[in-house]
């Protein structure tokens, strides 16, 4: 139990309150989002999946691919490359050039394939900056439009990253006064009132969930706000101080390989030989392969490893380019382990969830929900508390509004992809015309029906039955069927098309007359049950 | 017509003020003590810990600022103390920054 002062305890409630009333529904937003980025990869190899399972995106005959494929590349590109696997472990190599925009802000240009493992066909094959690459991204482009929405709302940096930076701040106040004004912390992870007026019910609920997540919400709250003010704040301020500005300097630093420069045009080294070593060298498997200049002396390989068994964190090993000989091992930034370092290698482990692979994915997305559950039913109970005024009463419809229609318009982002990723190029406004279109749609809703409880059922409702028959859609669209999937070791399809129909009838179950339900209980009862 | 009593109206810009304090200002002196603690952090065996420490730790130094400027009983000593750390991370800026010129 924590000590506080009754007038502390006001103020703290006071900040809880008002920080998640000025900023839930956004906050609501990102976590949500959030929530299904965790499976981002996931999400990619279900809506493009190559026709057979890859298991090793890295096979004997890489060096061959991205050998061939930066011959017919620009050399002017060669300043730098990278490749990792992607949608359906698809090899994407990026050949590029650092460059700065009209605004002065660093990007890179260059050219950019999708590459099928199994055979080495390119299959995808496009140029521009960075940003221009990405817009015109079909295969990844579903799961890139969601983790968009998460990181920024698609609002253009750096308004967007500082704006859910914000919102991890106010997520920090809510978890941090969340766990001082809770005053009798264990007895409320274990105490829900089945039997009892609504408003208590619902506030035990609220607390309940919010309680058990208290820990999760900081990590998620703490790591998010570093994603989003690191770089759109972090970095130009630390650079502007120590460099002059200069961030490509600060970066270089960061990482700490450092240039020798040498010209000298040299052969790459056997890129293959290199991913066979870091195998042997650890019992993780490498996830990202960095190249500095491709074709000269001075090239270095650099290859970023998945976490060890057991571990936060996996080791980055550093090879010439051009002999293929080993450097050195390395902490993802430094050359040497630090407390910087250290706490760097942590933040994506922590915010992501991906160390253990599914079941640490799961145990986070579980958490996730949990916290938009918490951020959602804490504005129901403010609103319904304050339900004789019309602004709470309005604030209640909003607050339904963003609930069901948020994952309605997601739906309707996936619904417009499958159709549209054969006709168009550029996705991303085909997505975006299809979520706005849903989401007016529910505002309209929300508007012309005032009772909540409808606009709850009605927008459940669609968002169930679109669920239950997104996995229809992409199997009309040209996806894999069932028993294809099954023979060439798709699990991933499967299993993503039955989650999206168990949780399209869970919508659909959760239609159900519940009498104590928050959302369906007038306000006139909620007062009788207050007084 | 009633008029706001002079204790009301006390209360009134002691609110504002806490409100301007824990909000613009205390989002501005974080983001200076963090490009600030560059300067004076010490570097560590990776010569990195001054720069990566400070990105890494913001969302920390704005809640303890936040929290300072909220929950202190005497205000005009929050204020004090914030606009000190502030003042204090912009003069070591600004040292730098003249020292460094060409």
């Amino acid at each position: 139990m924590i000590r506080l002062s009754q007038e502390r305890t006001k103020t703290l409630l006071a900040i809880h309150g008002w920080s998640a009333v000025a900023l839930g529904l956004l906050l609501y937003a990102v976590i949500l989002t959030g929530t299904i980025a965790v499976f981002a990869k996931e999400i990619a190899d279900w809506s493009s999946p190559l026709s057979t399972h890859i298991a090793d995106p890295f096979p004997p005959g890489t060096d061959r691919m991205v050998r061939d494929f930066a011959a017919s590349v620009d050399p002017q590109f060669h300043e730098e490359a990278f490749f990792f696997p992607r949608a359906g472990n698809r090899l994407y190599v990026f050949f590029h050039r650092h460059e700065t925009d009209e605004d002065g802000k660093p990007r890179e240009r260059g050219v950019a394939a999708e590459i099928d493992p199994r055979s080495g066909e390119i299959l995808d094959r496009r140029e521009g900056t960075d940003a221009d690459i990405e817009a015109t991204d079909v295969a990844n482009a579903l799961s890139e439009f969601i983790v968009g929405l998460h990181v920024n709302l698609h609002i253009p940096d750096p308004w967007g990253l500082l704006l859910t930076g914000v919102l991890g701040l106010a997520m920090l106040v809510a978890a941090v006064s969340g766990f001082v004004v809770h005053r009798h912390l264990i007895r409320e992870l274990f105490t829900l009132r089945r039997r009892g007026e609504t408003l208590l019910k619902a506030r035990d609920s609220h607390v309940i969930a919010g309680t058990w997540n208290l820990p999760f919400a900081f990590i998620l709250a703490f790591t998010g706000s570093y994603f989003s003010f690191g770089s759109a704040l972090g970095i130009p301020a630390v650079a502007m101080v120590v460099f002059g500005g200069d961030q490509d300097k600060l970066i270089e630093t960061l990482v700490g390989n450092p240039p020798q420069v040498d010209a000298t045009p040299a052969p790459m080294a056997d890129l293959d030989a290199i991913l066979a070593d870091v195998r042997a060298r650890s019992d993780a498997e490498p996830t990202f392969v960095s190249i500095q200049h491709w074709g000269r002396a001075d090239s270095l390989v650099t290859v970023f490893m998945n976490y060890r068994e057991g571990a936060l964190t996996g080791p980055t090993y550093v090879y010439s380019g051009a002999t293929g000989e080993f450097r050195y091992a390395k902490p993802n930034l430094g050359l040497v382990p630090s407390t910087g370092g250290t706490l760097f290698a942590l933040m994506a482990p922590l915010h992501f969830g991906n160390f253990a692979g599914v079941l640490s994915k799961t145990v986070w997305f579980a958490l996730g929900f949990a916290g938009a559950y918490v951020s959602i039913t804490g504005l129901l109970l403010w609103t319904q508390r304050r339900s004789e005024q019309p602004i709470w009463r309005a604030l209640a419809r909003l607050t339904c509004w963003v609930a069901y229609g948020l994952p309605l318009s997601l739906v309707a982002a996936a619904w417009a992809y499958f159709p549209a990723r054969r006709i168009w190029p550029a996705l991303e406004p085909v997505m975006f015309a299809a979520f706005f279109g849903a989401a007016a749609i529910a505002a309209i809703l929300a508007w012309r029906l005032r009772d909540p409880a409808r606009i709850r059922d009605i927008l459940l409702g669609s968002t169930g039955l679109a669920l239950v028959g997104l996995p229809l859609l992409r199997w009309m669209c040209g996806g894999i069927g069932w028993i294809d999937a099954f023979n060439a070791g798709l699990a991933t399809v499967i299993a993503l098309d039955l989650a999206f129909i168990g949780g399209g009838l869970f919508c659909l179950w959760s239609l159900r007359p519940r009498p104590a339900a928050l959302i369906r209980t007038p306000a006139s009862q909620i007062e009788a049950q207050k007084a | 017509m009633t008029s706001a009593s002079p204790a009301d109206t006390s209360s009134r810009h002691s609110l504002w003020s806490r409100v301007v304090l824990a909000g613009p200002v205390v989002f501005a002196v974080a983001c200076l003590v963090m490009a600030g603690s560059a300067l004076w952090l010490p570097a560590g065996p990776a010569q990195i810990d001054n720069l990566v420490l400070p990105i890494l730790l913001f969302p920390a130094i704005w809640a303890a600022l936040f929290f300072c400027a909220c929950l202190a009983r005497r205000l005009t000593r929050a204020w004090i103390f914030i606009a000190g750390i502030g003042l204090l991370h912009a003069a070591l800026i600004a040292q730098h920054l003249l020292h460094s010129a060409p």
